[in-house]
């Protein structure tokens, strides 16, 4: 019973590290996790939650990493084949969730989206691709960028 | 003030202190002891009237939720305890002020004192990060196959500013506040079921993001969300926010029918809105979606937003595409052909999109139902979102319409039932009663089709010929979910059900027997609202009056059900091999209508014709059901 309750408050902190994306919250939460980051196409999201939420690993994205890159990275860990399957098509709401955690404004969106469809294979090369990569290769792809490139600056 | 400045070395003095000044000098406000019964603060100590006697006592079953050691059964000791606290000098996370932060705002309205903020930094983070602007009651639609989301269920969406009219993106990060009972995940259903009905559970608040709910209600589960923007001030959805933080992990045992998911989310907007009194609504159960009723009613919904689950999406999707497009979804989808065949290649742009998506969507459907491994699952899902990201500018499929009818506005729950019947040539009059729920018979809008469940249903009967009044009936539980098989969906049709009834005995008389029933199959459209159902069945009964005791039958059901806005029709023929006793069949011919007036009263006849101990029997009804 202990163990569920402190998975729920593990969760309720999830949301916390959301809303105030930073170092600290995040950061904390990842330090005491290990494990395998998710792959994009994962056997299935089973009905046990949470058990992949923190699988993130620091080495990628350290605390010197842009806010709104980990709060995307941890939003790309927890809805991984959702935004590939929204990149895929180049519309949905879990790839606009994507742009308004990077702050992308309005007037980019479209460009945003277009970008992320038109490279799709880029940010997935394989159906093995973890979300450490993915986020890796967005990063990439925005900072390249002519216009996109400020969202990552 | 000048306590103010006191370090508050005797606080119990400071306290008495604070009472009796308090008392003697703020004459306009009520004395404490009637204070102490106004509804706002029974609500904000989730007081209930005892059922014996005169007193209240507390649903929280938490020390930690009171301040006083008689707090759970005094609103009075717990209010004058809680005032003392919150006028105690000096703020911080451990003070009353912090911990209760909504008890503080209320008492200091209702006694006029000091208005000042004080300093909560764990309390005034959380409510930062929480960002709330709006609330929003989420009703995730119900779910037959687990005992503990038969009934639905409900959560709150706390709506970060600026989520009005954009429906989408922000409100997947909002977070969301839930009610449920803490199970262990080793519990089975049945414990489950056992432990919600007796108490068993603590209940926790928990707060997690809307995205996880999503995946839960609506990618696992398969069930459509409704959500209901409600119309709370933003004073009252800082209270509510500040009762949320009072109640937060406080543990208040969980129960299925009553104290559950909705009735503390309706305890929580009463608090935000005090004379909503929403709690009064509840008599002796709350089902989901009722409570959504009682909210919409109390004029506290100011938008309705439907978030149709995945599975709605998928078979929507697979609709719109034509037949032949169908074919190549279904043969992508098994692994006949792949997105370079030449049928898939020479597709038009959109058409290719369509196939693509829809396919897609079904794999990630299919992967989860059943189980595919990933070897299947990931390769194939792969290759059709690659071939995807390469075409541009499609438009998407169209996204399934929000239902006419919405799941807060079909029948009520409560049905009683008034026919008048002959059993054999004997005549009767049914009084028929059914707390909750809906059988596949009543008005069909706004529940699943094919789907039934009914608790509690107690049939009395009255014969004519001999002024007997008899038990005919008491269903414990009985579930029904008859859902139809096709080429990308294969359901199993199920049921079971628990209870006593009258059963015939070989001498003709009919004995009261409790009894088991289980079945399954399979169904198949006829058209969008009829389906064919063929289910294997197995019986048991127990009685004294029974050959050994007991018997047991398998035995098969099949049948035609239609459920339409104005009729539904049910008919078929069913066998059973009784086993034990006196090795006798019975076979039974049935047939039952109910003609909806409107959702709140349908008209009903049925008829059943039995071959039964080498003897026939017929037996018909005709009356009326009317849902409250």
């Amino acid at each position: 019973m202990k163990k569920i309750i402190a998975g729920a408050m593990l969760l309720g902190a999830s949301s916390l590290a959301f809303a105030q994306p930073g170092c600290g919250v995040g950061a904390m939460i990842w330090k005491g996790q290990s494990g395998m980051a998710p792959h994009i196409l994962a056997a299935t999201t089973n009905g046990t939650l949470g058990n992949q939420t923190f699988g993130m690993t620091t080495g990628t994205l350290g605390c010197n990493t842009n806010e709104s890159v980990q709060s995307m990275a941890m939003y790309m860990d927890n809805n991984i084949d959702k935004i590939a399957r929204d990149m895929s098509r180049g519309e949905g709401e879990n790839l606009d969730t994507l742009a308004v955690l990077l702050k992308v404004d309005e007037a980019d969106r479209p460009a945003f989206r277009q970008l992320m469809q038109d490279n799709f294979a880029t940010i997935f090369p394989s159906s093995d691709t973890t979300s450490d990569e993915a986020v890796s290769a967005i990063v990439a792809l925005l900072e390249s960028h002519e216009t996109l490139g400020k969202y990552i600056a | 003030m000048q306590r103010h400045s006191l370090s508050g070395p005797r606080p119990r003095l400071l306290a008495l202190i604070a009472t009796a000044f308090l008392a003697s000098s703020a004459l306009a406000a009520p004395p404490l002891d009637q204070l102490a019964q106004d509804p706002a603060w029974l609500t904000l100590g989730h007081y209930r009237p005892d059922t014996l006697g005169s007193g209240y006592t507390s649903q929280a079953d938490d020390a930690g939720f009171f301040l006083s050691v008689d707090g759970k059964d005094s609103p009075e000791a717990e209010l004058r305890a809680t005032l003392a606290a919150i006028q105690q000098p000096g703020d911080g996370d451990q003070h009353a002020r912090c911990r209760f932060p909504a008890r503080d705002r209320w008492l200091r309205q209702q006694l006029d004192l000091p208005q000042n903020t004080p300093d909560c930094p764990a309390f005034d983070t959380w409510r930062q990060e929480l960002n709330t602007e709006t609330v929003t009651l989420v009703f995730a639609a119900s779910y037959l196959n687990s005992p503990s989301s038969m009934f639905g269920h409900t959560f709150l969406r706390l709506d970060p500013p600026g989520t009005e009219n954009d429906e989408e993106a922000d409100l997947l990060l909002a977070s969301t506040i839930s009610y449920a009972a803490d199970a262990a995940a080793h519990d089975s259903e049945i414990m489950f079921a056992y432990r919600g009905i007796f108490g068993g559970y603590p209940g926790i608040t928990s707060v997690k993001p809307y995205y996880e709910k999503i995946r839960l209600y609506s990618d696992i589960e398969n069930r459509d969300l409704w959500e209901y923007r409600l119309n709370l001030t933003p004073e009252e959805t800082d209270m509510l926010l500040a009762h949320a933080w009072e109640i937060r992990e406080k543990n208040f045992d969980y129960y299925f029918f009553d104290e559950n998911c909705a009735y503390r989310l309706l305890a929580l907007i009463d608090v935000a809105r005090p004379g909503t009194n929403l709690l009064d609504e509840v008599g002796t159960h709350a089902i989901p979606s009722d409570t959504v009723r009682w909210v919409v009613d109390h004029d506290l919904v100011a938008s309705i937003h439907y978030r149709p689950s995945s599975a709605t999406v998928v078979e929507h999707y697979l609709e719109q595409l034509p037949p032949d497009e169908r074919d190549l979804a279904a043969d992508l989808a098994d692994g006949e052909r792949t997105v370079a065949a030449p049928a898939i290649q020479s597709l038009p742009d959109e058409s290719r999109a369509h196939v693509l998506d829809a396919t897609y969507d079904y794999v990630r459907y299919q992967a989860q139902e059943e189980d595919w491994p990933r070897d299947r699952a990931a390769p194939l899902s792969y290759d059709l979102l690659k071939a995807r990201s390469r075409i541009n500018d499609a438009p998407p499929l169209e996204q399934p319409a929000e239902p006419p009818i919405r799941d807060d506005q079909g029948h009520d729950t409560f049905r009683a039932g008034l026919t008048a019947g002959q059993q054999g040539d004997r005549d009767y009059i049914q009084l028929s009663l059914r707390p909750a729920y809906h059988d596949l018979l009543d008005p069909p809008e706004g529940y699943r089709q094919g789907a039934q469940l009914q608790f509690l249903r107690l049939d009395t009967r009255y014969y004519t010929d001999n002024d007997e009044v008899q038990l005919e009936q008491l269903v414990g539980v009985e579930i029904r979910s008859l859902s139809v098989r096709d080429r990308f969906f294969s359901p199993l049709s199920w049921q079971v059900g628990f209870g006593g009834r009258r059963t015939e005995i070989e001498s003709g008389k009919r004995v009261f027997t409790p009894y088991l029933d289980g079945g399954a199959g399979f169904g198949w459209a006829t058209s969008s609202n009829s389906q064919l159902y063929a289910m294997g069945t197995a019986d048991l009964e127990i009685d004294n009056d029974l050959d050994k005791g007991y018997d047991t039958a398998p035995g098969a059901d099949l049948g035609w059900l239609y459920q339409g806005h104005r009729l539904s029709i049910m008919g078929g023929v069913k066998s059973k091999a009784w086993l034990i006793g006196d090795h006798h069949r019975e076979d039974i011919g049935y047939a039952s209508v109910s003609w909806h007036l409107d959702p709140s009263a349908s008209l009903t006849a049925g008829w059943q014709r039995k071959h039964h101990f080498d003897r026939y029997e017929t037996q018909w009804h005709a009356g009326l059901h009317v849902y409250f």
